[in-house]
């Protein structure tokens, strides 16, 4: 079991979006930063284009994690995308903790074009802190 | 409105008279304002000709207001939905007042900041609510439902009530342009209260002098909201250790029939086509086969608690804990408790209470920039 655990390699959904997150996670690829493989990521163009419903939707298909990522607040390629993408997070967030769903689960994060360190970053911790928490276990539930 | 303003307007207690009782006294109040040409229309519950419900009606002809309900036992249909029905294409072109309890007006309030309503020449009129019967109870026995409600409403008790009426804090919550207030009144007498320009100048109209010390009122409302509320917060201490966690969630909506009752009720869920009826949840079959390949099994109408914690997503906050649902629900699944809950913690990080005001922008459609920090790269 504890092995199990150990070889687990979480799967994670990552909307990034086109202007900054996408590109950051790009620069992280050319210039060769090494980060675990378990991110899948779809690119939006804003952060705020992320349904709160996809997230749901992940995570009830067995998502071991969601990552959001968009432009550092300000700096928003159409303004103020950001901002109302945080705000459907912080809601989206608050319901799943409040029906004992694991928001632990969920991430949001600024990465900007030039922060490939950091899309490393954040996608390793994300990934380690998964791996503890273990596999979500809507992957087993059938009366979803 | 600025607070001393605000101060003003509500110390403006009218008191009327209720001699043959407090529905008469009401519907008396209307009809002196439809003779006088305040209002062409009134919009307000009804008992139904088979005598065994309630549901809106828009009376024109001032002659009909004798058989109106202003407070009735059930709560059929939600008067926020008819208010839209009649307003939302835009403003009306008669003047009309709507009678109704406050999480209706509080519906009401939400949908025209959905751009779902326009209140231009509606005044809304709020009455202290005493709660509703479920539907189910009362439709088993309608007259016996009437006699246990006329009897709980005389003593103010809400044992008989619906559970989300049993925990509802705003029940004398003043949210429209008038209030009608008679929890404290003398037996043969009620206080209306205005809350807005429009709703002092219906007083003015009428002349009747305001002049009513609401205070022992307002004593009494803080009271009963006070019980109502550590009620609320017992309920839903119960509520969440009954809900809490995936397998528990399963247990309560597994049942749910996917009627999709619930959204169809609901004041707040205004969208004409919902994305949870739309062709977007109807999968390809293979989809199914493939889903039933990799779990073992799939269930028969899939994505029940999808739908459940999506409609969370789209309408907790502006839910007004009406308990439409619940009452819909043929299976008896404690929707709305469940949703009023999600709905305060939704609502609350906002600082947010649904159709406490027309000013307070919907907290999605709006931002500040330096806020929430602590949600942001953080997990857990």
């Amino acid at each position: 079991m504890e092995k199990d655990k150990e070889d687990f390699m979480p799967k994670i959904l990552a909307f990034l979006c086109n202007w900054c997150s996408y590109a950051g996670a790009d620069l992280a690829g050319t210039s060769r930063i090494k980060y675990p493989p378990s991110v899948l990521p779809i690119r939006v163009m804003c952060s705020s284009r992320v349904d709160p419903l996809f997230v749901i939707k992940a995570y009830l298909s067995g998502a071991d994690g969601v990552l959001i990522a968009g432009c550092h607040p300000g700096d928003c390629h159409y303004e103020k995308g950001n901002y109302y993408a945080r705000r459907r997070f912080v809601m989206l967030k608050k319901i799943i903790e409040e029906i004992g769903l694991e928001p632990e689960r969920l991430r949001l994060s600024w990465i900007s074009a030039s922060e490939g360190n950091r899309y490393a970053k954040t996608v390793t911790e994300f990934t380690e802190k998964i791996k503890k928490i273990g596999e979500n276990s809507t992957k087993n539930r059938i009366f979803l | 409105m600025s607070k001393n303003e605000e101060k003003k307007l509500r110390k403006k207690a009218a008191i009327l008279s209720a001699k043959n009782g407090i529905r008469e006294g009401i519907i008396d109040f209307l009809k002196k304002s439809m003779d006088r040409n305040i209002f062409d229309a009134v919009l307000i519950p009804m008992r139904v000709p088979a005598d065994d419900s309630f549901t809106y009606v828009l009376i024109r002809d001032k002659n009909l207001l004798k058989n109106a309900f202003p407070l009735p036992p059930v709560m059929s249909i939600q008067g926020g939905k008819a208010v839209s029905s009649i307003t939302r294409l835009g403003k009306s072109n008669i003047k009309i007042a709507a009678v109704m309890r406050p999480c209706e007006i509080r519906a009401t309030i939400e949908l025209t900041k959905l751009g779902q309503t326009n209140l231009e020449n509606i005044t809304l009129i709020g009455i202290d609510c005493p709660g509703v019967l479920p539907l189910s109870d009362f439709l088993n026995n309608p007259e016996e439902g009437m006699r246990l409600f006329d009897d709980a409403v005389s003593r103010w008790d809400d044992r008989i009530m619906r559970p989300v009426c049993q925990m509802c804090d705003k029940s004398s919550m003043i949210v429209g342009d008038l209030h009608i207030g008679f929890l404290d009144a003398e037996k043969d007498s009620f206080f209306i209260i205005s809350n807005s320009q429009k709703g002092s100048d219906v007083i003015d109209k009428l002349s009747i002098t305001p002049q009513a010390d609401i205070s022992s009122w307002q004593t009494k409302v803080e009271k009963i909201s006070e019980k109502k509320h550590k009620k609320r917060e017992e309920t839903f201490r119960e509520l969440k250790s009954k809900i809490d966690g995936l397998d528990n969630l399963l247990d309560t909506f597994s049942q749910c029939i996917s009627c999709h009752n619930c959204m169809k009720v609901c004041p707040v869920c205004y969208c004409r086509l919902c994305y949870f009826d739309s062709d977007k949840v109807k999968h390809p079959p293979e989809d199914y086969l493939e889903r039933a390949k990799t779990l073992g099994s799939i269930r028969f109408l899939p994505d029940t608690l999808l739908f459940q914690i999506g409609r969370m997503i789209h309408m907790s906050l502006s839910c007004v804990s009406c308990g439409s649902c619940e009452d819909a629900c043929p299976m008896s699944i404690p929707v709305a408790q469940i949703f009023s809950m999600v709905a305060d913690e939704t609502q609350s990080m906002f600082n947010y209470v649904s159709g406490r005001n027309l000013e307070e922008p919907l907290p999605l459609t709006t931002y500040k920039e330096d806020e929430l920090h602590e949600m942001e790269d953080t997990h857990g």
